[in-house]
Parts: C-alpha cells; sequence; structure tokens
C-alpha cells in the first residue's frame, strides 16, 4: 500500500506493507536514527514525534501513521550546527553509546515544546519509556533541564569538575558537596598528581557529533544491495538429541538461498569466547551440533530474501528431536546420577564431562587448617547467586559479504574484533588473511559481544550463497541465545583472631556455566581472585567447580566474576563484624589490603603468562579516602538512630545504609594487549588508530585525550579510527577493565615517539636544542619563546626538506594488574509488611587512579551502579520446569527505568597509579562489584534481617522476615 | 499477520468492517503490533471516528474510547488516582499512542488502570451493529465475549468520591505483583459504598470483596507465590481501605 507522511517538514509517498511497522519503513527510507532495540516497544529506542506526540515506531504501524506529521533526529540539525537539546546532549555527557540517543532527544524535544519548565519529575516521566542501560539516567536528565533552561534564554549553570577537599587528613573540609550540580563529576584530588593540560579534563566525546545526530554509525545502518536476511531456528528442549532435520521444504520456499545445520556444515571444534590465543578450554562446541543443550540451542540457519520467507523457512524446517532429561542446577548437575550433557567424544579440555564437571579449580597459599587452628572463631556461610542479563539495547549484529578480492568482510557489534578474526577463520575454512572484521559504533556490550556469537552464522551463510547476509538478533533471541552472568553458590569460611583479623579464609563455589564452556574457566578464576585478594590473610583456598547445566549459557558479563564473589564476601564480612561486635567497616579496615601488601592468590590464578616468581603487590589505594567520603555523603552516622531507623510517622517502614567495599583489576597482567599508531597530518591534525573497540565508553575520546596531551594538541585535532583488523593495529578488545591502561599506555609510547619526531625537525627549524622545546596548543615552543606550528612542522616533513611521515607504530603489555578500589554505599526503606525494598540513594566513591576524563568516568561508575543495581534488586531470568525462559523481554525482565531511579551520586578518589598512562587505572567494572551487598547489608541495618540470595524481590525478603 | 489495513470514516463504516472474519480492531496498536503471535489478517483502525476526548458532567466523567492514555494523565477532570493509573499504566513512549478503549480490550492481566476502573465502578459503552449498549466493565472483564463484534465507544465513571491505591512491586514503576485500589462514593463510607479492586490475585484484574481476601487464590508466577499475593492482597486491601475510610484522597 501507498502511504503519505510528512517526514521532518518533507511530504513524502512511501510504499509499505499492512503489518510493516513505522520503524521498518522509516528506516528503509533512510531515517537510520529509528533504531531497533526490541519488537514490542518498551526500549524506545526507535521513539519518534507522530504529530509531535513521542511515540515508539515499532508498535505503531506504518499505515497508522499514514497522513501525519513524523519527526525524526534527521530533523532537528543541519550539517555543522546542532539544536540546543543536541549541545547540552554533550556537555553533560549524556552520552555513552549513543544509541538510543536520538530517542531521547526527541522525547525532550516533545516536552519541552510543550512545557519549556519542566521539573526534574517531569523530565523523568517524558524519557520514562527510552531504556538507557548505559549511563544511569542521571546526565541525560539534566541535559534536558540544561536545554530547556537554554532555549529559555536562561544561563545554564556551569558544568566544572567539583573538586572535593580530602577528609583522610582529619581537617575540616570546606566545599560543601550539596551546594555542588548534581552533574559536576566530583573530584578528589591528590596532591602527586602532574598538572596536565588534556588529560584530567572533561573533554566531550569524540564521536559525540555522529551520535547525537543520530547519524548512520552502526552495524544496522549499513545499507547494502541484495543483502539476504539470515534466521536462526533455535531449540525448543533443554536437552535432545536431534534424530533427523528435513530441510526440503524449506529448500523449497522460493526466496530461501541457504539452510545450514549440522547435516551439511563441517564440524569443527571451537570455544566461543572472545579471548587470547589460545583460547581456554574445553573445545565443547561446533557451528551446528546433533545434540541441543538448552532452548534457546542453534539448530539450523536459514538465508532468504525478506524477513518473513526466512522465518517461514524456519517453520518448514522438520526436526525429530530425542527428548533427554535435563538439569538446571549447578549442584545437581554435578551429583551422581545427572543427565551427561557432553556425551561427544570429540569435545576437548573438559575436567570430567562424565560428572558433568567442565573445570575443578584449587589453589591456596599455604595450609588452611593452620589457618583454621589458629583461629580465636570460625565463620562459614553459603550464598546463591543468580543467572541475569547484558541486555545491551543493540543487540548482536553481524553482516558479512565477499569484497571484490573475494575476502570476506564482516561488520559486527563486537568487543573483541581481532579474537573473532582468528576464531572464526578455522570454522569457515578461510585463512585469517581472507577475512576483515570491522566494528563500527556499538549500542552497549557489558561482556555479552566479548564472543565470537553469530559471525561464524553470518559467513557460513555468506560462503554458502555468494551474497551478502545480516542477522540480528531479536530482544527475546538476545536473551536466550546469547550470553548471561553465571550463577554461583559460594562459600565462605573465616577464621579470626581474637582482634578480629582473618587467620585463614577459604572461598568454595559450584558455579553454573550452563550448556557450554565459553568464559567458564576465566570467570571463576576471576571469582577467586576478587574473593581472596581484598582482604589480608595469613593462608587462603580456592576450590571451585564449574558445571555444565541445560541453562542458556553464561559468558562475560561486566564484572567477570567479581559482582558473584563479592557479594558473597562483603556479606560475610558483615556478619562476621557483626558477631564480634566490632564496627563493619572498622573491622574490614582491620583487614582490607593496603599499599604494599601482596596480593598473593594472585600468583595462584593467574590466567596471562605473568612472572609466577613476582608477588603482585598494591601500588596504590584510594580505600581509606572513599569510604570517608562515601560516608559523608551518605550521611553514614545515621544507621545508628532508632529514630531515623523506624520513622514513627511510616510505621511499616524501616530505614536502612549499608556498606560494602570492592577491588577489582585493572587488565590481564602478561595477557591483554593494545596496539596503536599515530601519523601526522599536513595540517597538524593526527590520525589515531587503534584495535581497542569503544563499547560506548568513551574509551575512543580517552585514548584521543591521552594522544593529545603527549603531542600538544586538543582532541579536536586527533581523528580516531578504532578497530578494523586490516587497519588498525591489533587489540586483544574491550574486556578486562582494560582499554585505557593498556591501550592508553600504547598510545602514550606511540605518541612519544611522534613527539620526539616533531621536536627533532621544530628544533631545526628554531635553532634550538631539541631538549628546550615544549609541545602545546598545536605548536612547539621553544624556552626562548620562539615558536613554530605543528602544521609548520608537518608541511616540512611531508613536503620540502628530508621528507619523511611522522607517524609511530607502539604496542602495550602490562606485567601488573593495579586494583581500583571502591567504597559502595546504598540507602533502602523496606516494607516489613510486604517485603518491597526501596532503593533511596547509591554512592560509590572510587580510586581509579587519575581519571582520565573525569565526565566519562563518572557516567561508568553512575550507569555501572545502576546496572549492578538491577542485579540485586529486580533483575532475574526467570524459567519453567522445562527450561523454556519466561521473561524474555523488558518488563517481566526488568531494568530500571528514568522515573523510578534512587539518587546517585559517584565521587572519584584520584591516586596516582605508578604503572599507568597518566597514573590511571581501571572504572568500567568496580561499579558492577557493590551495590548488592551494600543493599544486602542495608536490609540488614533496617530489618535485622540477613538474606543469601540475590534479587532482593518483595516475597524473598518478606519471607527471610517471616523466618526472623 | 495483517495484509489489510481499514481506516474507517464513520462509525457504522467501522462496525461492519469489525464483522469481518478475521478483522482486528486496532485503537493505539501498542498491544495489537506487540504482538507477533496475533491473529487476524484484517486491521480496522479506529483513529478517523472521534472517538477521543473527556467530559465532565454532573459528577460524571465521560471518556471517549480513543483517549489517549497521556490526554488522561494530563485532563483536569479526570480523578488523580485514576490520572496517576494511566501514568502507571505505560511508559511516556507508549501513552501517546496507547487509549483507554485499547487498554479494556487488551485486557492486561495487571494493568493497574483496569483496577482502577473497576473500583470507580466504570461503565463502558458499546456500539454494535444494531445498538448501543451500555456494560460494567466489571461484566466485560467477567465476560470478554460481551464485546464480540462491536466497538467501545466511551468509558464512564464518577468523578467524585475518595479513591486510593497501593501496590507492591519488584520497583517503583514496575507492574506491581498486587495491586488494590479502592472507591467510596462521595456520600461516605456506608456498607456497600466501598468498591475494592486488585491485581495480581486473579487471571485479570477483579472487584474483591474485602471480607473474602482469604478465599482468593491467585496465580502464581516467578515474582510471588499464591501464598504470598494472598497476604499482600490482605495488606494493601487493608492499606487502601484506612485510606479511604478516612476520606483522604490518596
Amino acid at each position: 500500500m501507498k502511504i503519505t507522511l510528512t517526514i521532518n517538514g518533507v511530504e513524502r509517498s512511501l510504499s509499505c506493507k499492512p503489518h510493516e511497522s513505522l520503524r521498518t519503513v522509516l528506516r528503509r527510507a533512510g531515517y537510520f536514527s529509528v533504531r531497533y532495540g526490541s519488537d514490542t516497544g518498551e526500549t524506545g529506542a526507535a521513539a519518534v514525534l507522530v504529530d509531535g506526540r513521542l511515540i515508539s515506531a515499532d508498535v505503531m504501524l506504518a499505515a497508522q501513521a499514514d497522513g501525519h506529521d513524523v519527526k525524526t533526529i534527521e530533523g532537528l540539525s543541519t550539517v555543522g550546527r546542532l539544536h540546543p537539546i543536541q549541545e547540552a546532549f554533550i556537555e553533560t555527557g549524556a552520552i555513552q553509546s549513543g544509541y538510543s540517543t536520538p530517542a531521547t532527544i526527541l522525547a525532550a524535544k516533545a516536552l519541552i515544546d510543550r512545557n519549556p519548565d519542566p521539573t526534574e519529575e517531569e523530565v523523568r516521566d517524558a524519557l520514562s519509556g527510552i531504556l538507557d542501560r548505559e549511563t544511569g539516567y542521571l546526565r541525560p536528565v539534566h541535559a534536558v533541564m540544561r536545554a530547556a533552561a537554554v532555549m529559555r534564554g536562561d544561563e545554564p549553570d556551569d558544568i566544572g569538575i567539583a573538586y572535593l577537599d580530602p577528609l583522610e587528613d582529619g581537617e575540616r573540609p570546606d566545599t560543601d558537596p550539596a551546594q555542588i550540580s548534581e552533574i559536576a563529576p566530583r573530584v578528589v584530588p591528590s596532591s602527586d598528581v602532574p598538572e596536565t593540560r588534556v588529560v584530567g579534563h572533561a573533554t566531550p566525546k569524540v564521536d559525540a557529533i555522529k551520535l547525537v545526530k543520530g547519524n548512520p554509525a552502526f552495524t544496522d545502518d549499513i545499507d547494502l544491495a541484495g543483502i539476504l536476511v539470515a534466521k536462526v531456528l533455535y531449540s525448543p528442549h533443554a536437552h535432545a538429541r536431534i534424530v533427523s532435520i528435513d530441510d526440503s521444504k524449506a529448500r523449497a520456499l522460493p526466496g530461501v538461498h541457504a539452510v545450514l545445520h549440522h547435516g551439511n556444515v563441517t564440524r569443527v571444534r571451537y570455544a566461543s569466547g572472545g579471548q587470547s590465543y589460545p583460547n581456554p578450554l574445553p573445545y565443547d562446541q561446533v557451528s551446528f551440533d546433533d545434540k541441543v543443550r538448552y532452548v534457546g540451542d542453534r539448530v539450523a540457519a536459514v538465508a532468504a530474501d525478506t524477513e518473513e520467507i526466512a522465518l517461514a523457512a524456519l517453520d518448514l524446517i522438520d526436526v525429530t528431536y530425542d527428548v533427554l532429561p535435563a538439569v538446571f542446577d549447578e549442584n545437581e548437575a554435578i551429583a551422581e546420577g545427572a543427565p551427561v550433557i557432553h556425551d561427544e567424544s570429540d569435545m576437548e579440555g573438559a575436567h570430567d564431562p562424565s560428572r558433568n564437571i567442565v573445570h575443578h579449580l584449587k589453589a591456596d597459599t599455604g595450609d588452611i587448617e593452620d589457618g583454621f587452628a589458629a583461629a580465636d572463631r570460625i565463620f562459614e556461610q553459603t550464598h546463591r547467586v543468580h543467572q541475569v542479563q547484558q541486555t545491551p539495547i543493540e543487540p548482536h549484529i553481524a553482516i558479512s559479504k565477499w569484497d571484490s578480492d573475494e575476502r570476506l568482510v564482516i561488520t559486527s557489534s563486537t568487543q573483541v574484533p581481532f579474537h573473532v578474526r582468528r576464531m572464526v577463520a578455522p570454522l569457515l575454512g578461510l585463512p585469517v588473511k581472507r577475512i576483515r572484521i570491522i566494528k563500527p559504533r556499538i549500542g552497549g556490550g557489558f561482556g555479552v559481544k566479548q564472543e565470537m556469537l553469530i559471525e561464524d552464522i553470518v559467513g557460513h551463510l555468506t560462503i554458502a550463497t555468494g551474497r551478502p547476509v545480516r542477522l540480528e538478533l531479536t530482544r527475546e533471541e538476545e536473551f536466550v541465545s546469547s550470553r548471561t552472568r553465571h550463577p554461583q553458590t559460594i562459600t565462605f569460611k573465616s577464621g579470626v583472631d581474637a582482634e578480629g583479623r582473618l587467620t585463614a579464609q577459604e572461598m568454595r563455589i559450584t558455579a553454573n556455566t550452563g550448556a557450554y564452556g565459553t568464559h567458564g574457566l576465566t570467570v571463576q578464576l576471576v571469582s577467586g581472585l576478587r574473593g581472596l585478594s581484598s582482604y589480608n590473610s595469613p593462608v587462603k583456598r580456592f576450590d571451585c567447580k564449574v558445571a555444565y547445566t541445560n541453562i542458556p549459557v553464561p559468558g562475560a558479563y561486566r564484572g567477570y566474576g567479581a559482582p558473584q564473589a563479592l557479594f558473597a564476601l562483603e556479606s560475610h564480612m558483615e556478619d562476621i563484624a557483626d558477631a564480634l561486635s566490632m564496627d563493619p567497616i572498622e573491622f574490614r579496615r582491620l583487614n582490607w589490603t593496603k599499599v604494599g601488601d601482596p596480593l598473593d592468590i594472585a600468583q595462584k590464578l593467574g590466567e596471562g603468562d605473568q612472572d609466577a616468581s613476582v608477588m603482585p603487590i598494591v601500588t596504590s589505594s584510594g580505600l581509606e579516602e572513599a569510604v570517608l567520603q562515601g560516608q559523608r555523603a551518605i550521611g553514614w552516622e545515621r544507621r545508628n538512630n532508632p529514630e531515623w531507623v523506624q520513622p514513627e510517622d511510616r510505621p511499616n517502614i524501616r530505614r536502612g545504609l549499608g556498606f560494602a567495599m570492592a577491588m577489582h583489576g585493572t587488565a590481564i597482567p602478561g595477557l591483554d594487549m593494545g596496539g596503536a599508531s599515530l601519523k601526522i597530518n599536513d595540517d597538524g591534525s593526527f590520525n589515531l588508530l587503534v584495535g581497542a573497540t569503544d563499547l560506548g565508553t568513551g574509551s575512543d575520546t580517552v585514548l584521543a585525550q591521552i594522544a593529545a596531551e603527549v603531542v600538544g594538541v586538543s582532541t579536536n585535532d586527533v581523528i580516531v579510527y578504532a578497530s578494523d583488523t586490516d587497519m588498525t593495529p591489533f587489540d586483544t578488545g574491550a574486556y578486562a577493565s582494560s582499554t585505557t591502561y593498556i591501550s592508553g599506555m600504547a598510545v602514550k609510547h606511540a605518541a612519544e615517539d611522534v613527539r620526539a619526531q616533531i621536536v627533532a625537525r621544530a628544533a631545526e627549524i628554531l635553532g634550538v636544542d631539541a631538549e628546550s622545546i615544549d609541545l602545546h596548543s598545536g605548536a612547539a615552543w621553544a624556552s626562548d619563546e620562539s615558536t613554530v606550528t605543528l602544521e609548520t612542522i608537518a608541511l616540512s616533513t611531508l613536503h620540502q626538506a628530508g621528507q619523511h611521515q611522522i607517524m609511530a607504530t607502539a604496542s602495550y603489555v602490562s606485567p601488573e594488574s593495579p586494583p581500583p578500589y571502591a567504597a559502595q554505599f546504598a540507602e533502602v526503606e523496606v516494607d516489613i509488611e510486604t517485603g518491597q525494598v526501596t532503593v533511596i540513594q547509591l554512592v560509590m566513591a572510587v580510586d581509579c587512579g587519575v581519571p582520565i576524563n573525569p565526565i566519562t568516568s563518572a557516567g561508568q561508575v553512575e550507569g555501572g551502579m545502576v546496572q549492578a543495581l538491577g542485579y540485586g534488586h529486580c533483575e532475574e531470568m526467570a524459567y519453567d520446569e522445562e527450561g523454556r525462559m519466561v521473561n524474555a523481554r523488558f518488563g517481566p525482565y526488568k531494568i530500571y527505568r528514568s522515573d523510578e531511579m534512587p539518587r546517585l551520586e559517584a565521587i572519584l578518589v584520584q591516586t596516582m597509579e605508578p604503572s599507568g598512562p597518566f597514573g590511571a587505572k581501571a572504572i568500567a567494572e568496580i561499579p558492577k562489584d557493590g551495590v548488592a551487598p551494600a543493599m544486602r547489608n542495608a536490609i540488614a541495618n533496617a530489618t535485622g534481617v540477613r538474606i543469601a540470595n540475590i534479587p532482593f524481590t518483595p516475597e524473598r525478603v518478606w519471607r527471610a522476615l517471616q523466618e526472623a | 499477520m495483517i495484509t489489510e489495513y481499514f481506516r474507517p470514516l464513520t462509525l457504522e463504516e467501522a462496525l461492519a468492517l469489525a464483522s469481518r472474519p478475521d478483522a482486528v480492531i486496532i485503537a493505539g496498536g501498542t498491544s495489537v503490533n506487540a504482538d507477533a503471535g496475533r491473529s487476524g489478517a484484517n486491521a480496522v483502525d479506529l483513529q478517523a471516528l472521534g472517538l477521543e476526548g473527556v467530559e465532565s458532567r454532573n459528577g460524571t466523567i465521560r471518556i471517549g474510547a480513543m483517549t489517549l492514555l497521556q490526554d488522561l494523565v494530563e485532563s483536569d477532570l479526570v480523578p488523580d488516582v485514576l490520572r496517576n493509573l494511566a501514568r502507571r499504566e505505560a511508559p511516556s513512549t507508549i501513552r501517546n499512542a496507547a487509549t483507554i478503549g485499547g487498554t479494556i480490550g487488551a485486557m492486561d492481566p495487571e494493568s493497574e488502570l483496569l483496577a482502577g476502573l473497576l473500583a470507580y465502578g466504570a461503565i463502558v459503552t458499546l456500539a454494535t451493529a444494531d445498538s448501543m449498549t451500555d456494560h460494567s466493565l466489571n461484566d466485560i472483564l467477567s465476560d470478554p465475549g460481551l464485546i464480540g463484534r462491536g466497538i467501545m465507544t466511551a468509558v464512564t465513571a464518577p468523578s467524585t468520591g475518595f479513591a486510593a491505591a497501593d501496590r507492591t512491586g519488584r520497583t517503583p514503576m514496575d507492574r506491581p505483583i498486587v495491586m488494590a485500589v479502592a472507591h467510596v462514593s462521595a456520600e461516605g463510607a456506608s456498607p456497600g459504598s466501598v468498591r475494592l479492586a486488585m491485581t495480581g490475585v486473579a487471571p485479570l484484574p477483579v472487584i474483591v470483596d474485602s471480607e473474602r481476601i482469604g478465599d482468593l487464590d491467585p496465580p502464581s508466577d516467578f515474582r510471588g507465590s499464591s501464598e504470598y499475593r494472598r497476604r499482600l492482597a490482605s495488606v494493601l486491601a487493608a492499606r487502601v481501605l484506612t485510606t479511604v475510610g478516612g476520606g483522604e484522597q490518596a
């Protein structure tokens, strides 16, 4: 049918089918800012304005919009000019991946058009339909308020960095944090941090313009002629053997170009986790198997002319299953008589597949019994953590094609393009040199894209058809068929002496890695590392069994084993303090690791090729300061006031405050490697090529800042091109909190080399010694103030004399993994009649070394805390008895939205980490670690009830209250 | 899958189209279009019938069936409790398309707005080929077949009296596990004048006899067992009844 829409003021006549959504039709017409997040309206990534009203275009038929006025973000700005709302989003740091930013800005526009002076509550309501997994909503909400102020003609608040006085020296501070704008990044400065011009400043994101304007930048925005649509047939059974597949009817369907399954795809073993060579064992997957091991496991894939044909073809594939008994719980899976999930003869590297034990990990630093013998008291506690999903708003998507040299080009929303290239090659039967992986902008990853997940499918289909092929997971497929967080049963046993010092600490885990091993080894190693590195103990012991089960596959998820471990550890430490009648922070302080302390278990649980003879030592820690800052920010003293805990006017409410300390790693020592290349252009600008993959975190910006600092320009003069296996140096990828520290150091080294070349030519031109030259403001300056611009130097070296390209490439791998530390605080209210917990406030004070960009760092903490809040409070993958997920959509799978948020505060406590670029450590993952235990401890403060499982859903809390 | 789309300009035309065998009514479309497994090949979009708008007369509000949830939220004529329930019904991106008639037609088992309308004793005006009849919302939810091939044109409810709602959910704006709403007429709380409705205690939002909460047999799911929901029903009912009994508009 034909419809007529007025799109961004221009009347357009478009063809569509009656069932097609407005999103589909707008995207086909070239409005790529209207994005896919779901088919059911709940992500809001596809929101547009219809007659000025904000509407999810995925649940509106294009036909419904016939005759109406439609606005997309493409209509808001012109080349070179931004709308005030777009400017406010950039200035406030409201953009991370930018995937849903166009929709959010349209929501703001609709609101401000009707209400020029909205309250924060009204803004939060206006944004309530656009789910954001990245920012925690704080910055987008304030961006809208700021834009409204600007549009009214008011002077907006200054967004400087708010420097807080340190508290550790015991002096009374002058600054009152309550008076500071909520979005000014709070930095507690350290006197040993040198002054810098670009690093340490809140530089706008280098990719902000394209994101804020909704320009085509994501995988889905690639439009190829003749592209086929891929769809995957997933197992309806949790455990079954495929007796037969009859694909003849599907193949006969006109428009179907390929049907692939175990009968026609070569069987090559692999592990799908995106990790360094050689990938950790076991190799227990193949592209298509004759057995399925969870509801959502792959059975077959088709490529067809259209999505409708592809879906129809899936229905025509006739599969006969022999359904087998299934097991979902990790403890039942390793018990006698459980169904054997991997009984194939060709799998490699599992510890004992006949008992579903993938790995049995053991480590100790001495005889644990000696440690327990030395204890006055021994405490033992078991906790259980559940399964959640990363849920980036952009699901997995990959497009493959043959290029003109008959090389396979796969554009993919991946965190690990270089690993994907190496790992997919053998599956496709191609040498690495015939494969190119391109990572465009990514709409969030959080670890779920640290996987070679769907690239083999599109590759196989392009090889089978000769045609470009596109595969995008639906929201439901993203839940059930991609990757999740490992559930664990965790037992801590600790010996404590009369003073409250640990004499022994033992951690035992049974972990659930689902149907496949993928990250099963390394996530659990990190659980051990984090669980047994936070506190000093003369002797430590780790024992972990990793079990196969029939649940959808756990993999990498921001935090990577640490959130599990720290929930159990920080609950355990809280309860020990309580049993000893010690202050919960005092007890921890007595035991937590400090500068100079050895991280002895790291020697035994290292993944990389680090030198095991060298004991890792804590080289920087701002934990003490972080605790004090956090205590002040949350009003910690209130927890001891019975009138506050039990408010007189609300008899069913109890209030509480909770604390958890967190300690993470910074990159995998001896393993993570990043490369960078920097070259000068005629005008004195630079191309920075990095293999690092910015998931929306702002790492491209941070890397540009590091380069800019060294060569004396602003980030406007650094053009970042990231992650294309043909074009950029290698990088292991965005995981393990490594990018700033590892890739950043590679950039710094390359830039220092470039700097030396610039200085040499500047010295020739100025006729001075190279040692006397400083680079800043786009020029070289001699000590006598004589100067030459980088443009002149570039033109000289490229065209005029002694011609050469000023450029350098460097790479970096670190022998160390300096831990960031954090103090997490939570304030809750518990309704003791219903068990409902309301989170009022979250404060995290974090020592990330020197934050290269305080505004993006604060954004990492805010957004990370909100993901962690979901883990502790409301997110869970729920199943029926047959192992089918019953809540595979947002809503039933509950993530927080803008109009129900607790107050968030991030405080950045500077320390000068000697091994990091400009003193930096990591910040990406640590915000995930402390919220669940801080909530749990706050509930204990409020009610006295100590809960061993997450999430703290109303019924769980109510039952605990009943039992108390 | 929808193969034909119609946008009738009159109610008569719409009723004729709706009487075709595989017609599916589109009000806002947010539920119908989100349901990939929906049946119905002929979409009948009611947007051009002029069924939107809120009027208030003699203590009664009349809400056109195609009135957007967002317009309910913003209407001064609608009692605060219902406005708030309309806001809680869906987030911003959905409220600007979803309608009150569509909300009734979709019969979401956990709809707070439906529970609110039940408590207010809402009446639904249903047009059929040969008549225009009023049914209580309670009758329609008890017997969804009543709608048949008809088209809802309006919902009426008292704009007076006192009401209160309370709920328990995983997060503040989550669909509640159990929600209770009570309305008492302006004359005050005499026996029989209080109407209590709930979600989360039966397959659909229902009117509940406050004396017989113990007889409820709520469905269980991963968010709440039957036993727990019964407990919540009792706690929340007591709270909202106390509030309306005290004459507060919560």
